[in-house]
């Protein structure tokens, strides 16, 4: 599919922002609004007695994608882990549909959350096909085969993942993009509701960015909701629903990327001397590269 | 896929070569006809079959079974810890069951009959210390933290052994048989005592099969799918130490098989699915200890050699070609 597909049909940020970004368009009147999937407030976590996550907050609605923001350091990931069950908390609450995570079991959870992390180990030999067959194992019992219609969820998730052209294909052989699809076809083979991707793009090039982003947000249009770690802003402002702001273990703004994304907030979580821009379809963000960092941020 | 059933394929003819071999050759010779015949219970009576019923096939059973369970431990311990070096040594069991018998053969050479469950007690023993230094302080259950405290204690363990030896010299070479790895013809009394190990390890690694898989891509994905990979690993551990420690108690230290068949098999089928590898890993580790066995018995007979030597001939320069073809 030509690049830059799915930016212009889906219905992120662009669409439904104001002011500084440019577009005044916003979605029809009249859908009822989402329901909210995750609920999490006052997370805090401790890694070897260091603390990372010192109160953050996070929501997630359906059909929504939710981009988490921060720099290097600020805790996104961890909070992504944390609400997905995948990091443990030490104080703070992260309700999936009203239930509490802590209190899921590992099944449980599977049928509500998959997760897509940065980049998984290739195992030598198996192909795009076993690895999804793998992620299918999600929703299967202890020593129980394939049915049919498992083998049509893998068909499925395959699709919807465009990796079906290359299923015979052996992990191994693929390319950077490729095996980012792979993963989130593993994730789709499980068929929850939400879609947790930690830094899908982060080793990507400029077209693989593209192709994951395109695709994340087709799965938005296909009633997915996608909570996404990025590191590029540029991105989560032309694909993200609502952009969630990390800094320093905390979330300090959730909103639509023209509100959150200020030129002031990214002097403040930044240090940076920066604006972002958007302009028939496309985001960019314009930096002062050279120029001494504002409010002198230290970690950069 | 094809690749993969011929493997299959192969190491199932591998495995039935072994076993008419393994039950007609000997200090007597029965025709390959016979042998099956015997099998198939349309026997004609007379010596051979007594020989083959109450000798040959014990211990031709006895050779399959920890055969087929080093290739287990070895096959399900790479996979949970994701290190090409594991096997029921890097668990301590090899050192503790090592231990245990050469206890029994040295201290107490009265009570040889004890030596299965000294060798089986302080190999669950040495495992057990092995995760529970692992499963403790930070880091609980990591892969590094499970291999140095294994290596530890299997330093410790070996220890314990040369200083028994050192002590006493006059006594160290009833322990060469068990140290080398060697089956006995004794019958069906061993297996009777350890077969619930045996059982306990075999269903405990076909359950495992799945969250392996899972673990092969990542902890972050087997626990996305519902897995928690610390318990996988732990549940692995168990098995190979059950599996491995009811081995030594059998046939001795055995531990090249556990090492090399996963590895073997990996290469041959062309991948690491543990679908293919951990049954693969049983037909291949039956095939070559029973086929071992056999020579161990025959080349010299009526004396026997320890199996441990004439494993390691056998599978060394298959594993060596199939590394070359491999790198």
């Amino acid at each position: 599919m030509a690049h830059g597909e799915g930016l212009s049909r889906g219905r992120g940020s662009l669409w439904r922002t104001h002011g500084p970004m440019g577009v005044a368009e916003g979605p029809p009147e009249g859908p009822p609004a989402p329901a909210q999937l995750l609920e999490a407030h006052g997370i805090e976590v401790e890694i070897g007695g260091t603390p990372i996550l010192r109160g953050a907050d996070l929501g997630l609605k359906a059909g929504e994608l939710t981009a988490v923001v921060g720099p290097n350091g600020a805790g996104k990931s961890t909070l992504v882990r944390a609400v997905s069950g995948l990091q443990k908390m030490a104080t703070g609450s992260a309700r999936w549909q009203g239930r509490e995570v802590s209190e899921m079991r590992g099944r449980e959870l599977a049928g509500l959350r998959a997760f897509v992390p940065q980049r998984m180990p290739v195992p030598a030999g198996v192909t795009v096909r076993e690895a999804v067959t793998i992620g299918r194992s999600a929703r299967l019992r202890p020593l129980r085969r394939l049915a049919a219609a498992d083998h049509e969820g893998i068909a499925r998730a395959m699709e919807r993942a465009r990796v079906a052209r290359f299923a015979e294909r052996t992990l191994t052989t693929l390319s950077g993009g490729e095996l980012q699809r792979v993963q989130i076809a593993i994730g789709l083979a499980q068929e929850a509701p939400v879609l947790i991707a930690d830094e899908p793009t982060s080793q990507l090039d400029l077209g693989a960015t593209i192709g994951v982003a395109s695709l994340l947000r087709d799965l938005v249009g296909e009633g997915l909701a996608v909570l996404l770690v990025v590191h590029d802003l540029a991105l989560a402002a032309a694909i993200a629903d609502t952009v969630v702001v990390v800094s320093e273990g905390r979330t300090v703004a959730t909103g639509a990327a023209a509100e959150v994304l200020s030129a002031e907030r990214l002097a403040t979580v930044w240090g940076a001397d920066a604006r972002l821009s958007a302009r028939e379809g496309r985001t960019a963000l314009h930096v002062a590269w050279l120029r001494e960092q504002p409010l002198g941020r230290p970690n950069s | 896929m094809a690749r993969r059933t011929l493997v299959f394929a192969a190491l199932l003819l591998a495995l039935a070569l072994a076993l008419v071999a393994s039950l007609a050759l000997g200090a007597v010779k029965v025709p390959a006809r016979e042998v099956i015949d015997i099998l198939l219970g349309n026997g004609h009576g007379g010596p051979d079959q007594q020989i083959i019923e109450s000798l040959r096939l014990p211990r031709t059973v006895e050779a399959m079974i920890v055969g087929a369970a080093l290739g287990i431990a070895g096959a399900i311990l790479q996979g949970a810890l994701a290190n090409p070096l594991a096997s029921p040594d890097v668990i301590g069991v090899t050192g503790g069951a090592g231990f245990g018998a050469i206890l029994i053969i040295i201290l107490f050479p009265g009570s040889i009959a004890l030596l299965p469950v000294g060798a089986l007690f302080f190999g669950l023993l040495a495992a057990t210390l092995v995760f529970a230094f692992a499963w403790s302080g930070r880091n609980r259950g990591s892969t590094g933290k499970v291999i140095l405290a294994g290596i530890a204690m299997l330093s410790l363990f070996t220890a314990g052994t040369t200083g028994l030896l050192a002590a006493y010299p006059e006594r160290a070479p009833s322990a060469i048989f068990f140290i080398a790895g060697g089956l006995t013809s004794s019958g069906w009394q061993e297996l009777e005592t350890i077969w619930p190990y045996f059982a306990a390890g075999f269903l405990l690694a076909a359950c495992l099969i799945r969250p392996l898989d899972r673990l092969a891509l990542g902890d972050d994905v087997a626990a996305s799918l519902g897995s928690r990979p610390q318990l996988i690993r732990l549940a692995a551990g168990i098995a190979a130490a059950l599996l491995a420690a009811a081995s030594a108690a059998i046939a001795g230290l055995l531990g090249f098989l556990g090492l090399v068949v996963p590895h073997v098999v990996r290469m041959a089928g062309g991948t690491s699915s543990h679908t293919f590898v951990v049954p693969a890993s049983a037909i291949g580790g039956a095939a070559l200890l029973a086929a071992g066995d056999t020579l161990a018995r025959t080349l010299r007979a009526p004396i026997e050699m320890p199996v441990g030597p004439f494993m390691v001939i056998l599978g060394v320069p298959l594993f060596l070609w199939l590394l070359r073809k491999a790198v």
